[in-house]
């Protein structure tokens, strides 16, 4: 495998992160196996492949990836940054990431008790409207 | 005439000065007009949304917290357990499942490493070889999966069946146990009938006072009752 070498002293190890690139508001991320140790913009090993964070005009975001090269850097010992490991589950390279499943969830969860809590005011107000109305009609 | 000249230019110094500060403003909230307090209600722009004007203060990260937080006691964000359980479940797994696909490139990237260097050196036959040799490998653990699995197999029928034959011998001794208390209940309730209770006490009393039965006899060496002796 490449041979590693150090910038000052011993350590840092190859790791596959998203490296920001772009205009002031439109970020561009390129997937890149660099050093641990180098700056998340600097110079890297290999670029992997690249991510589009923004939309595009039919609503998809899109990424590309060099799963050839990503599985050799893998064998190679590289590790993962976390968003990289994530997007890498949503492609279905690696198995999908504990939290995404665990952040869908609170979402849905979230959307569920909203729903309720609108749900629950406006049955309350329709009840009180209803009940004001058979009152007013049953009386004198 | 002098002093008085300079006192008076003094005078009108500290005027000046004083007069921005009749405005009521200050540097934090913006300078009127356009600053922070330019006509905005809270109500048109939320406090978590994006400000304008940054909301960092005059202090430098290296200055000492305000006296307001003093008591202060910063408390960690709520975790749920159960989610935690389930979150901490998932991670396991998935880490189960990466260092699994590692383990697999790293020895794709081995075996093309090996290649490389075996076509480098020149020798396609010890490429063959090699391949021959991995195939036949394959082919006995096939076959050692196999007789595995034939063992596993027979080994889960013979605990199936011993596990069965225990439980039938349970289920056996449990009858034997439950038709012997059985026994004992119904002997006991054929004894039971001559119990002497207190309504009998009285009348069995008087039966035994009206039959005096006569204990003494003798025996001689074969066990047998003898009623009658030689002299009477």
């Amino acid at each position: 495998c490449h041979a590693l070498t150090t910038l000052m002293g011993r350590g840092g190890h190859v790791i596959i992160r998203f490296a920001l690139g772009g205009c002031t508001n439109r970020p561009f991320f390129r997937i890149v196996a660099a050093n641990s140790r180098r700056a998340r913009d600097g110079k890297y090993l290999e670029q992997l492949g690249c991510l589009d964070p923004l939309p595009n005009a039919h609503g998809e975001k899109v990424a590309g990836l060099n799963l050839e090269r990503l599985r050799y850097w893998l064998g190679c010992g590289a590790q993962l940054s976390r968003p990289a490991e994530k997007l890498l589950g949503l492609a279905g390279f690696l198995p999908l990431h504990p939290m995404t499943v665990t952040g869908a969830e609170r979402l849905r969860r979230r959307r569920q008790r909203e729903q309720q809590t609108e749900a629950a005011p406006a049955d309350g107000s329709a009840e009180t409207g209803t009940d004001t109305g058979t009152g007013t009609g049953t009386g004198p | 005439m002098a002093p008085r000249g300079s006192l008076l230019l003094l005078a009108l110094l500290l005027l000046s000065c004083a007069l921005p500060h009749a405005r009521g403003q200050h540097w934090s909230h913006g300078w009127y007009p356009g600053g922070k307090r330019d006509l905005r209600t809270p109500s048109d722009l939320p406090a978590w949304g994006p400000r304008a004007v940054p909301a960092r203060g005059r202090k430098t990260r290296h200055d000492p917290p305000a006296k307001s937080k003093v008591g202060r006691v910063k408390m960690p964000p709520p975790v749920d357990p159960e989610e935690l359980l389930v979150v901490q479940e998932r991670y396991r797994q998935y880490r189960l499942v990466l260092s699994a696909l590692r383990a697999e490139f790293r020895a794709e990237v081995l075996q093309k490493k090996r290649e490389e260097r075996l076509i480098a050196e020149g020798l396609p036959e010890e490429l063959e070889e090699h391949r021959r040799l991995m195939a036949w490998n394959e082919e006995e653990n096939g076959r050692q999966r196999a007789r595995r699995e034939e063992r596993l197999r027979r080994e889960e029928e013979e605990q199936k069946r011993r596990k069965s034959e225990i439980a039938e011998k349970q289920a056996r001794k449990m009858e034997a146990f439950l038709e012997e208390k059985e026994k004992e209940v119904l002997q006991l309730q054929e004894e039971a009938k001559n119990f002497i209770t207190p309504e009998n006490l009285e009348a069995r009393i008087e039966e035994c006072l009206d039959n005096p039965r006569n204990y003494n006899f003798a025996i001689d060496k074969d066990g047998r009752v003898v009623k009658r002796t030689v002299l009477s």
